[in-house]
């Protein structure tokens, strides 16, 4: 696995937001998946997507996270992602 | 700054009916496949052309299952991959109304030698192919991410073109006997059938499937270039060499096919050494051996224009090409895309995205691995011995596998 993840990522908050615009297929699901299969992660975590990546969250789903579209800036969807209970 | 709800790739998501329609055909063509071979296994070792039972499978397999795979994924991945979605989505559903039907006709003009079925069935088959081309050239046009994808795509785009052509030149000849080597046709014919059109948009697929099943970086697109150059230079140096059967210019075809395929394989090493996913499940073995196939269909098919002493070597090449690593590879990839596209059209009852094991039939698919490899092994070797009763074994037992497949895709599908 690589050491460091394609796109940017920062926190705010103590919340860690993922920033995959402008990666180009598969790199944005392997950069959201880096970070959240890192020990002591556990959310919530906000992505900023340039389209909403509905191959994601099958993926997700098997690792327990739920999504949901929050308001974000016009050029990109936003989710915020958090462990499923 | 506003702040604002945007939507995207959900828009690209096609209504699950469109690809599953082509997936559920495929599987269907897919048991009729073996279903056929088991029909002419006296005839399968010799083949060498002609309409028939060995005829009628090979197309029930490329049209009906290979193509038809193409086109559910092309279908639904393309637009997410080009970031473009469909210009329409009605000329989707006119591709399948005409093919599905021109498949099953055309293959029964094929056991009958039935003029009216071959041209009928050859019409509709070559109208659906090229309205499907015509929608995947206009998507690819408009592309803005992923060239290496795109470019495997004009390639097979361009191919479609060049197949269609000769086969309804083919069927038409079978009556007129106007072209003045039937046999070189036929084989141009399915050069760029399971080399240009096939070949090439399963490399190219492969290239952005591979690395989002494994959890792999992005391929680094060199060695894919690579690929596609040899592959393209493969298939200009195949249509004078097989049309006009020179021997050395086929050879130097064949090892630019053969360059092409080790450097697709180069990549899909790649995407295996960067991967996050440790377990990669049973689709992957079904792929790793499909790999195995096309590397050892290529060597069979080097060795047999080099006249070594294989029995039925040329038979014995195109039914590992197309069985061993085509069939084998759409088959992998069906079982992997078919749950997960699933999962993006239903949700639990509390309204969240449902685990792919709980769309996955585990067991007819483990059914469907061993019976097919040992079908394949047991119809190589009678084609190779020229043993009919093993052909037909291998056909039997192909046929059990390819009905647990069947199951698994009506498991699926009943989820929806």
């Amino acid at each position: 696995m690589a050491e460091e993840p394609p796109g940017k990522y920062w926190r705010e908050d103590g919340i860690l937001h993922i920033d995959v615009r402008g990666l180009g297929p598969p790199e944005p699901m392997f950069a959201i998946l880096f970070h959240l299969e890192k020990p002591g992660e556990v959310g919530p975590v906000i992505v900023h997507h340039l389209c909403e990546p509905v191959y994601f969250y099958p993926e997700l789903a098997e690792r327990g996270w739920s999504h949901k579209i929050i308001a974000g800036e016009p050029d990109e969807v936003r989710l915020i992602l958090r462990q499923i209970p | 700054m506003s702040m604002l709800i945007m939507s995207g790739a959900k828009d690209r998501l096609l209504p699950a009916s469109l690809p599953f329609r082509f997936f559920a055909s495929a599987s269907v063509f897919h048991i009729l496949f073996w279903l056929a071979l088991l029909m002419g296994a006296d005839d399968l070792a010799t083949f060498n052309g002609g309409t028939g039972w060995i005829l009628a499978a090979i197309h029930i397999a490329t049209l009906g299952t290979f193509a038809m795979t193409a086109m559910g994924a092309a279908f639904q991945l393309l637009p997410i991959a080009t970031r473009q979605p469909l210009a329409h989505s009605w000329p989707a559903y006119l591709t399948f109304w005409l093919f599905m039907p021109g498949t099953l006709i055309l293959t029964y003009g094929m056991t009958t030698t039935s003029m009216l079925a071959l041209t009928i069935g050859g019409i509709a088959t070559s109208a659906g192919l090229l309205t499907f081309a015509l929608l995947t050239a206009d998507n690819l046009r408009r592309a803005t991410s992923l060239p290496i994808v795109a470019s495997h795509g004009w390639v097979a785009v361009i191919s479609v073109l060049v197949l269609v052509a000769l086969a309804l030149l083919l069927i038409f000849d079978l009556d007129a006997g106007f072209l003045p080597n039937h046999i070189a046709a036929a084989t141009t014919h399915m050069a760029f059938a399971a080399f240009g059109f096939m070949g090439v948009l399963a490399f190219g697929f492969s290239y952005v499937l591979i690395p989002m099943f494994a959890l792999s970086r992005a391929l680094p697109p060199r060695m894919g270039w690579v690929s596609l150059a040899f592959a393209a230079i493969a298939l200009t140096l195949a249509a004078p060499a097989l049309l006009l059967e020179i021997t050395p210019l086929q050879v130097a075809a064949l090892l630019c096919a053969i360059a092409a395929a080790a450097a697709y394989l180069w990549q899909m090493r790649t995407a295996f050494k960067t991967r996050m996913r440790k377990r990669l499940g049973p689709a992957f073995v079904v792929i790793r051996g499909s790999w195995g196939m096309l590397a050892i269909s290529l060597l069979i098919g080097l060795a047999v224009l080099l006249d070594a002493p294989i029995p039925n070597g040329a038979t014995l090449f195109g039914f590992l090409l197309l069985a061993g690593w085509l069939l084998t590879f759409l088959l992998g990839i069906l079982q992997r895309i078919m749950p997960f596209l699933a999962s993006m059209h239903v949700s639990t009852k509390d309204g969240r995205t449902p685990l792919l094991s709980d769309l996955t039939s585990q067991t007819p698919l483990n059914i469907h691995m061993i019976s097919h490899a040992t079908a394949l092994a047991l119809c190589a070797a009678g084609i190779v011995s020229e043993i009919t009763p093993l052909i037909i074994a291998g056909a039997a037992i192909g046929l059990v596998g390819s009905i647990a497949f069947g199951l698994f895709a009506g498991f699926v599908i009943r989820k929806l």
